[in-house]
């Protein structure tokens, strides 16, 4: 059987959307300059490369025309080279280093672009042109739900309070801006359209500041903009390839896949969704959470990420110790890629043995990756 | 000459509203400063002035956009900038070597031709034009406008002996159709036309209320309404100028106003006034002036200032019989009252008016120009000599006589005249002669004011009248309280339908009221509610929907004209116009959701089918959807013509009018325009996504229902809506009709009157004027 590692990640900075420096940008040209900086990063040639599979949560106006084919071409990927855009909303990235696994393991190519993009400037979430189906409206409401309302959902059920979430997202923030300020953030941005760094880190959050926003789903809730990840542009990829082609390639690997997990929830609690697919992939590689030293969990809201940690165990000391999407951003389709390239990333550089990437999924899904330092 | 450029020196408040109001108008205007001693930004004044100009209240531009016209500039690096304009308007301080040193400069860039104009509201422009050139002089007026800019109508202008009258055509032309003033020509004389009178009248009615000894608010309330002056009378009006101004003007005026002139003898400033300004109580600048908001123990309560004691306290309504009787029997019964209102009334009156009828021919030719500007610059419904003519010349030569004061020589010419008449179907003014002379209205000026002169409507009824223009226009008015829409004025557009191809080309829809129409009237809803009479509310609703359906269809061209507030069922009668030429100044808007009903005369209609053929819009179904919920849902009044165009409740290839006297004639153009080879418009049936839309736009009402920011019945209203412009229960694949449309308008209307919480925003909007967030 072929192992298959990661053996590159990079990402462009995250900025807000709207109002941040890359607004103007569109997302197959960020995806671009994740792909291109990934190739000159990593030293792999182009024409070992099988696909490029690109994630995107929602794949319309300029994110549409399957834009991993469009992204390929834009790249100057030798024209043989394939491309496939994939969607499992903010899963999306990180289904695409699945599939490449998958794909490896099977022979079925040795070395692929595993990437995700969204502007969230430029294409709406929820897209151009919403059209749910009443039906299914009908025989479960929870299955649009708004994620905001799915986030109270959860602090309701967990009974995390307001200040515990306000805490967390003071720590994120602070993690995020020590990570920057000490440069570990710059390795692994490359510049786009003269934006060198994140934009969205807020250094300055306190308690105090957090206190004084106002609830933004729920007048009566608990879970605030600060709280919650904002809206962003960004990309990021990482190079997925068997073990043997990297080391008879001369690569730089980061870490090796152990097992891998996708799974269901009740779509009003979808927050949830990273419990059961991590327990799922910590079995399938025969582990318990206890052996896992570096844990990247998306903070899509504070009151999911603490209510995941709860039910898993962990220990907050190894969850995002660079910060978290509170504090960085979630470019949608970007962050599967950014949170596995990223464990692998700190799994070399903090010298642990196993890693776990894992987030939640809209309409109620979980999925998450295992890694093992080489 | 056209004016193509401006510039703008002096960036305060008069200056920067300047260059707003000329960039409301398309032209690129510079607005230059001077450089503060040490500043890193040498724009930093007219920059601040710029980004002021945003948050500016009430706004200062009619569209954000237009600040891109305005460039930010300095006195000392950008008067090249001046090479460039064809009109340099001086707003700097009244400063007569300041600004004569400016214009010193002014004349070393200026391109030959270009016309130099000052802001000053009280410097004779014979001083101004002391010792420079004689190219300068005749390039020179003096151009003076009303703060604020965009809003005040008079615009005074001056012009010397030397001033070439092609200089002063270029600019007169320009500020009365671009910038949509009306403007008066004055006499070289202190304060002009309008502030030689207003602080005339100021200083009257601020001295005999002390006199009297009444108070603030019953001053205001007689010196207000009854007289047809802004309700803010005359302290209201103080504190809103800047109590510290009326001094700063007067002390102006005062040297260089005539030795025996009537206000040197009422130029003193009461000790609590100069108290007043001393300790701060400038007005609604400063801490408070007369009136003020006192937010003691975080309550907020109107105070008033007790003329006797100068201290504030709360704010009482005026009672004087006197004001009873003027509600019922108007003005001449104020006058007639023994009480001390309506001896106010009388001293005020007659000095008032004696002192403008004393002033004609010195500040303005004729007669008209003093009302004119009147009417304009200070907001009063009658000028001075059309007040007379309500209360007869007699009655104030009497009071005259009687208080042995002297009589002016115009009203000794009037003999007991009207200062106005109508003869043949015209409008005539008494002139200094003594002799009636036409109103000549300039060319492209129609007033339906002086149609109705002429004689009787083609139609009318209690509602409505249809006037006949000439050329093969009609034009149909609305007339109830605040053109409310009714049963007749209905019943009048469908007659309109029907008389006007017997003999006529076109229908202009049009009226002269403050606001083309606030709406349906909705006391006639809220009755037919209460006594439950449903299937009378549906049919009122589908008589709406047949009656503008018809409008529409007719095999003429209508073209609606409106100015002020357009709003609900008006704004939705303008949308079955072939064409729109509004006034730049009208506010739009589908106000319904505030009263927790929906536009149900063809507004959903109309407003959906604008989105949905609109080229610019996004791609997809959803997009016009959306907008129009946005729009509906939020009750979206639009700030001015320009603004109404980005909600399509006008279209652009409307036509936008900026001076109001010229609106009729524009739309009567237009009308005449669509005239030939005419045929009626088509309705495209629309394809619309059905229950999915619906679907998606209640999970995003939904979510601002959660957060806060919509209420309960808000959420019931937009689901109403959001069934509407979804096209209820189609499909995709299938089209929607005009007439399907009608029906989801009904009966979504029809569900949503017969809930206790429309009800009650009915109720709650018809007693308070202000919408009821339930």
């Amino acid at each position: 059987m072929n192992n298959i590692v990661i053996a590159g990640y990079i990402r462009t900075p995250f900025t807000a959307a709207v109002k941040g420096g890359l607004s103007q940008v569109r997302p197959d040209d960020l995806a671009v300059a994740a792909v291109q900086a990934l190739l000159r990063q990593t030293g792999v040639g182009d024409d070992a490369i099988e696909d490029l599979i690109l994630g995107c949560a929602f794949p319309e106006g300029e994110q549409g025309f399957n834009m991993a084919r469009m992204v390929a071409l834009l790249a100057g990927l030798p024209q043989r080279v394939g491309g496939v855009t994939v969607n499992r909303f903010c899963g999306s990235s990180m289904q695409a280093i699945h599939q490449a696994a998958g794909a490896i393991m099977m022979g079925a190519g040795e070395a692929f672009i595993c990437a995700g993009v969204e502007s969230m400037t430029r294409v709406p979430m929820t897209g151009f042109n919403p059209m749910p189906n009443p039906r299914l409206a009908e025989k479960i409401p929870g299955a649009y739900m708004s994620m905001g309302e799915t986030a109270e959902n959860i602090a309701r059920l967990y009974e995390i309070s307001r200040s515990e979430q306000e805490r967390f997202a003071v720590t994120s923030q602070q993690r995020a801006a020590r990570a920057r300020g000490e440069g570990k953030l710059a390795a692994e941005i490359v510049a786009v359209a003269d934006v060198q760094a994140d934009g969205c880190i807020r250094e300055e959050t306190t308690a105090e500041t957090l206190a004084a926003l106002p609830p933004a789903f729920d007048s009566d809730g608990s879970v605030t903009a600060g709280t919650a990840s904002p809206l962003t542009d960004g990309a990021a990829a990482v190079l997925v390839c068997s073990e043997a082609f990297a080391v008879s390639s001369g690569l730089d690997v980061l870490a090796r896949i152990r097992s891998i997990a996708v799974s269901g929830c009740a779509p009003e609690v979808m927050g949830i969704g990273p419990v059961i697919s991590s327990r799922k992939a910590l079995q399938r590689a025969g582990l318990q959470m206890g052996d896992i030293d570096i844990v990247e969990l998306n903070e899509a809201f504070a009151s999911q990420t603490l209510a995941c940690a709860r039910d898993l165990g962990l220990d907050m000391s190894r969850v995002n110790i660079d910060g978290g999407a509170i504090a960085l951003g979630h470019p949608l389709g970007a962050t599967g890629a950014r949170i596995t390239g990223k464990a692998a990333a700190l799994l070399k550089r903090e010298g642990g043995t196993f890693a776990l990437a894992t987030q939640c999924i809209g309409g109620g899904q979980g999925i998450a990756t295992v890694l093992e330092a080489v | 000459m056209e004016i193509r450029r401006v510039a703008v020196i002096g960036a305060g408040v008069m200056g920067a509203g300047i260059a707003a109001h000329i960039a409301n108008a398309g032209i690129p205007v510079a607005l230059l400063d001077i450089v503060p001693p040490g500043a890193d930004n040498r724009n930093v004044i007219a920059d601040n002035a710029l980004s002021k100009l945003h948050s500016q209240q009430p706004a200062a531009l009619m569209h954000r956009r237009n600040a891109a016209l305005i460039t930010a500039g300095n006195t000392d690096d950008d008067m090249g900038l001046l090479a460039g304009c064809d009109w340099i308007i001086e707003a700097v301080v009244e400063r007569l070597e300041v600004k004569r040193a400016l214009y010193r400069s002014i004349e070393a860039v200026r391109a030959p031709g270009a016309v130099v104009s000052s802001n000053t509201s009280t410097i004779p422009l014979r001083d101004l034009i002391a010792g420079l050139t004689k190219g300068f002089a005749e390039h020179f007026l003096i151009t003076h406008f009303f703060n604020p800019p965009r809003y005040m109508r008079l615009l005074e202008l001056v012009s010397g002996e030397l001033t070439r009258t092609d200089a002063e055509a270029a600019v007169r032309g320009f500020a009365d159709r671009a910038l949509g003033k009306g403007v008066v020509k004055c006499g070289d004389t202190p304060g002009f036309i309008a502030n030689r009178l207003g602080i005339f009248w100021i200083q009257v009615a601020v001295a005999e209320a002390m006199a009297l000894g009444l108070t603030v608010e019953e001053a205001d309330a007689v010196v207000g309404r009854p007289l047809g002056i802004p309700k803010t009378g005359v302290f209201g009006l103080s504190d809103l100028v800047g109590l510290d101004l009326l001094p700063q003007l007067l002390e102006s005026m005062l040297r260089t106003l005539p030795e025996n002139d009537p206000l040197r003898a009422r130029a003193e400033i009461p000790e609590l006034v100069s108290g007043m300004i001393a300790a701060g109580y400038t007005g609604r600048k400063g801490k408070g002036g007369f009136y003020r908001l006192s937010l003691a123990d975080g309550v907020k309560r109107r105070e008033s200032v007790d003329l006797d004691t100068g201290e504030y306290r709360a704010t009482a309504k005026a009672r004087l019989e006197s004001l009873d009787a003027a509600a019922d029997g108007g003005l001449k019964a104020l006058l007639a009252h023994p009480d001390k209102g309506g001896e106010y009334a009388r001293r005020v009156l007659s000095q008032v008016l004696s002192y403008a009828a004393g002033l004609v021919p010195e500040i303005a030719a004729d007669i008209p120009a003093v009302d004119e500007a009147m009417r304009l610059g200070y907001g009063w419904k009658f000028g001075p000599f059309e007040l007379i003519d309500r209360l007869g010349s007699d009655w104030l030569l009497q009071r005259l006589r009687a208080a042995g004061a002297p009589i002016p020589r115009l009203l000794e010419t009037a003999q007991g005249r009207s200062f106005y008449r109508t003869a043949g179907g015209r409008l005539q003014y008494l002139a200094a002669d003594g002799r009636y002379c036409d109103l000549q209205r300039p060319d492209g000026v129609l007033l339906l004011a002086d149609i109705k002169r002429r004689g009787g409507p083609l139609a009318a009824n209690r509602s409505a009248s249809l006037w006949d223009l000439d050329d093969g226009v009609l034009c149909l008015e609305f007339h109830t309280k605040m053109n409310a829409l009714d049963p007749d004025v209905l019943a009048m557009i469908r007659s309109a339908v029907e008389i006007v191809p017997q003999r006529h080309k076109a229908l202009v829809i049009y009226n002269e009221g403050s606001n083309f129409s606030v709406g349906a009237n909705l006391g006639l809803l809220l009755f037919m509610a209460n006594i439950a009479a449903w299937e009378q509310i549906r049919e009122r609703v589908e008589e709406g929907q047949q009656t503008y359906r018809a409008l529409k269809y007719a095999p003429f061209p209508v073209v609606g004209a409106p100015a002020g507030m357009a709003l609900g069922g008006s704004l939705e009668c303008l949308f079955h116009c072939d064409s729109v030429q509004a006034h730049s100044e009208t506010y739009l808007g589908l106000v319904e959701a505030g009263v927790g009903v929906i536009p149900a005369w063809g507004g959903c209609k109309e407003l959906l089918q604008r989105w949905v053929v609109n080229e610019r819009r996004p791609g997809g179904p959803m997009p016009p959807i959306v907008k129009c919920l946005e729009t509906v849902s939020t009750a979206t009044v639009s700030g001015s013509a320009a603004e109404a165009i980005d909600y399509l409740f006008l279209r652009p290839q409307d036509g936008i009018t900026m001076n109001r006297d010229r609106l009729l004639a524009d739309a009567k153009a237009r009308a005449l325009a669509l005239a030939g080879n005419y045929r009626p418009p088509e309705f495209r049936e629309m394809h619309l996504p059905g229950l999915t839309a619906r679907l998606a736009l209640g999970m995003a009402v939904r979510s601002f229902r959660l957060s806060g920011r919509a209420s309960a019945h808000d959420e019931a209203v937009a689901l109403a809506l959001a069934g509407i412009f979804s096209g209820g229960e189609t499909d995709i694949t299938d089209s929607v009709s005009e007439s399907d449309m009608l029906a989801l308008e009904r009966d979504a209307f029809m569900r949503l009157v017969k809930t206790a919480q429309t009800l009650d925003r009915l109720e709650h909007m018809l007693e308070t004027g202000k919408a009821l967030r339930n």
